[in-house]
């Protein structure tokens, strides 16, 4: 317990120390804490008295991790959250060592949202009471490597978990059931939504999904409304529909998810569902910002399932928008834009839509337009880009950027000049 | 000519992971801009398909279990291919079945993937993977791609390849090497996808298959590739 209270308080100056230095980051704070006392996560979570939630999966962890945190908030609980990007084990005990208050850990529970290749290990050591799991696609092979080995770390994280909260709808996800020995709770949609959801199980041969009797969280509908989507899930029975202030099926579907995270902590999903109307979307997760007076709807994508979500997106919305579509390839973005090839760019020949390419790969992009039969512009400087984006829509317009990871901040500094990526994000 | 030219994908369903789709795209679209009318058709294992028929063949790469999956179809198919190949039948393979088109292919753990020896090529898996964008020195021009495996691909010595390597690794990262080519087979560990950012390469698959059918030298009309270009130049000043 004294190494633990020294690491604590040697993270917690830390902090305050690179804070007086004006940065920000998580890092290091958990540096100090873990070399001291390299068991200070499994310490600290232990103190946690409703216990650990983990997001984890493709695409969706984000805003699954946000539903969850907004209900438990909602519901009158201190929620602990790791803020997106420091999901190593260093970022969570900064996380961890911040929430410290007079010798205990000073929340009810932890939301952690944690990728694919950090949950192999960070799973065992947090022993999650629930781990959701949203989606498994291929994502950057050239960071993350097969999807088989991806699964695999998924599996071990699940393993160490209680209940499991698995996609009924995604087969590499719903595999995951065969390993586990705790309780499983299924989240899935009907037939027709589940139609609608773009996915690649074709191009990994995955043909035959799990069967699953019982769906415990069903998307029954998803209607497109405002910004945001009208949704129904049927959470053990009984109906929750509300307004998502985040748009398409994908968001139904980590909606689905959440609620049934919550109820499986034993949250009442028609009464927690409620929070979900007024949670605004995390930072580049369909969030709108204003820029000389028109409205940017931002939507990351990170790989060739996320960027089908963007494209039914907007093959959903009827009124013709300038669509910028900006590819990054540093590290964090993977190197190899090859993933551009596996969506099906094509579809959007058929909108109302015209289309601009940008981003330091924006000449693939724009290849990948041509290829596909639709017309489009190119521009790799980013505020050229987003001028051009802006300049030919109407003052109070609606216009979609569409960015991978790294072109996302850089347009952040554009969007919203002077604001840090932790305000944001927060 | 009236008859379509018939693209065969082979393996589209577990042999496409690095945006190889692009290949048969590009091909597709180069002969509509063209006006050459185009068929496609798609082949799976077990599926029964004579590749005489076929005028060019694409087939990419895959996970290693789904190169497992295929490997014994691809072997049953051997002889076929092999006919098509001294036919003149077009073929474009890509990472993991350029490797199985070698003699064979020996994993990192000792096992061994049996291959058709269309090429002159043996792989051994194993060792750091040799990722990024390649340029390589042809005699279509630089090709530029992206590469990403283990395996390390030996040719023999009286195994033509496709280039130098300028950038990247290439077949082993050793010998310099990049693919290579018997007849109208091609092999090449250049994804990205290839053919789009490269249109001489794609022209000149094209230009091969109407070869074959015709019996008479082909010329195709120019297309305007800016934009190929562009993307290619781009790549290149990559990591």
């Amino acid at each position: 317990m004294l190494r633990l209270r020294c690491a604590v308080a040697l993270a917690r100056l830390t902090r305050s120390i690179s804070r007086l230095f004006g940065r920000g980051g998580t890092a290091l704070p958990g540096l100090v804490a873990l070399r001291i006392d390299p068991g200070a996560i499994e310490k600290l979570v232990a103190g946690l008295r409703e216990g650990v939630v983990v997001v984890t999966g493709t695409n969706g962890k984000t805003t699954t991790a946000k539903m969850i945190r907004e209900m438990f908030t909602a519901s009158g609980r201190r929620v602990l959250a790791n803020r997106t990007g420091s999901n190593l084990a260093r970022g969570l005990a900064a996380e961890l060592a911040g929430a410290w208050r007079r010798g205990r850990i000073a929340a009810d529970l932890a939301v952690f949202e944690i990728d694919e290749a950090a949950v192999r290990h960070l799973g065992p050591r947090l022993r999650p009471r629930v781990i959701v799991v949203t989606n498994l696609a291929r994502d950057q092979l050239d960071r993350y490597g097969e999807l088989v080995t991806t699964a695999g770390h998924v599996a071990a994280a699940v393993a160490a978990s209680g209940t499991a909260v698995l996609s009924a709808d995604d087969p590499m996800v719903a595999k995951l059931a065969a390993d586990h020995n705790g309780p499983v709770a299924w989240f899935g949609a009907v037939p027709e939504i589940r139609a609608a959801m773009p996915d690649d199980r074709a191009l990994h041969g995955v043909t035959a999904s799990t069967p699953v009797g019982r769906i415990d969280a069903l998307l029954t509908g998803v209607v497109a409304a405002g910004d945001g989507a009208a949704i129904t899930v049927v959470v053990d029975g009984r109906e929750v529909s509300v307004t998502l202030q985040v748009p398409g099926v994908y968001n139904g579907y980590n909606a689905a998810a959440a609620l049934l995270a919550v109820a499986r902590l034993g949250l009442d999903p028609v009464a927690a569902g409620s929070a979900l109307a007024t949670m605004a979307p995390a930072f580049g997760r369909g969030q709108v910002v204003d820029y000389r007076g028109r409205r940017v709807k931002v939507v990351l994508v990170k790989n060739p399932s996320g960027l089908n979500q963007a494209i039914r997106l907007l093959c959903d919305d009827p009124v013709a928008r300038r669509v910028l579509i900006a590819i990054n390839d540093s590290i964090a973005d993977g190197r190899d834009v090859s993933w551009l090839w596996d969506a099906s760019v094509e579809s959007l020949a058929q909108t109302p839509h015209s289309f601009g390419a940008g981003g330091v790969r924006a000449a693939d992009m724009a290849l990948r337009f041509k290829y596909a039969g639709v017309e489009a512009w190119s521009e790799a400087d980013g505020r050229i880009a987003l001028d051009r984006l802006v300049d030919a829509a109407a003052p109070g317009d609606t216009v979609y950027l569409v960015p991978t990871y790294t072109a996302m901040l850089g347009f952040l500094e554009l969007l919203l000049p002077g604001r840090s990526r932790d305000e944001v994000w927060s | 000519m009236t008859a379509p030219l018939v693209l065969a994908h082979l393996y589209p369903r577990r042999m496409n992971i690095y945006g190889d789709i692009g290949n048969l795209l590009a091909l597709r679209r180069r002969l509509e801009w063209r006006n050459l009318p185009v068929r496609v058709v798609a082949i799976d294992e077990g599926d029964r398909f004579e590749f005489e028929e076929a005028d060019i063949v694409v087939a990419g790469g895959g996970e290693d279990a789904s190169q497992l999956a295929i490997a014994a179809d691809l072997v049953e198919r051997g002889p076929a291919i092999h006919r098509a190949v001294a036919a003149g039948v077009a073929f474009l393979t890509v990472c993991g079945t350029y490797q199985l088109f070698g003699r064979r292919f020996v994993t990192a753990d000792g096992a061994e993937i049996p291959g058709i020896g269309v090429f002159g090529a043996e792989t051994r898996g194993g060792g750091t993977r040799m990722i990024g964008n390649v340029v390589v020195s042809t005699p279509w021009g630089d090709l530029v791609g992206f590469e990403n495996h283990s395996g390390r691909t030996r040719l023999d010595p009286t195994q033509q390849s496709l280039g130098k390597v300028r950038r990247g690794k290439g077949n082993d990262g050793e010998s310099g090497e990049e693919g290579a080519i018997t007849g109208n087979c091609l092999g090449t560990y250049l994804h990205g996808s290839v053919l789009p950012k490269n249109p001489a390469l794609a022209d000149d698959l094209i230009r091969r298959a109407l070869v074959r059918r015709t019996g008479a030298p082909a010329a195709l009309t120019p297309l305007d590739d800016t934009i190929e270009r562009e993307a290619a130049a781009a790549a290149a000043e990559r990591p």
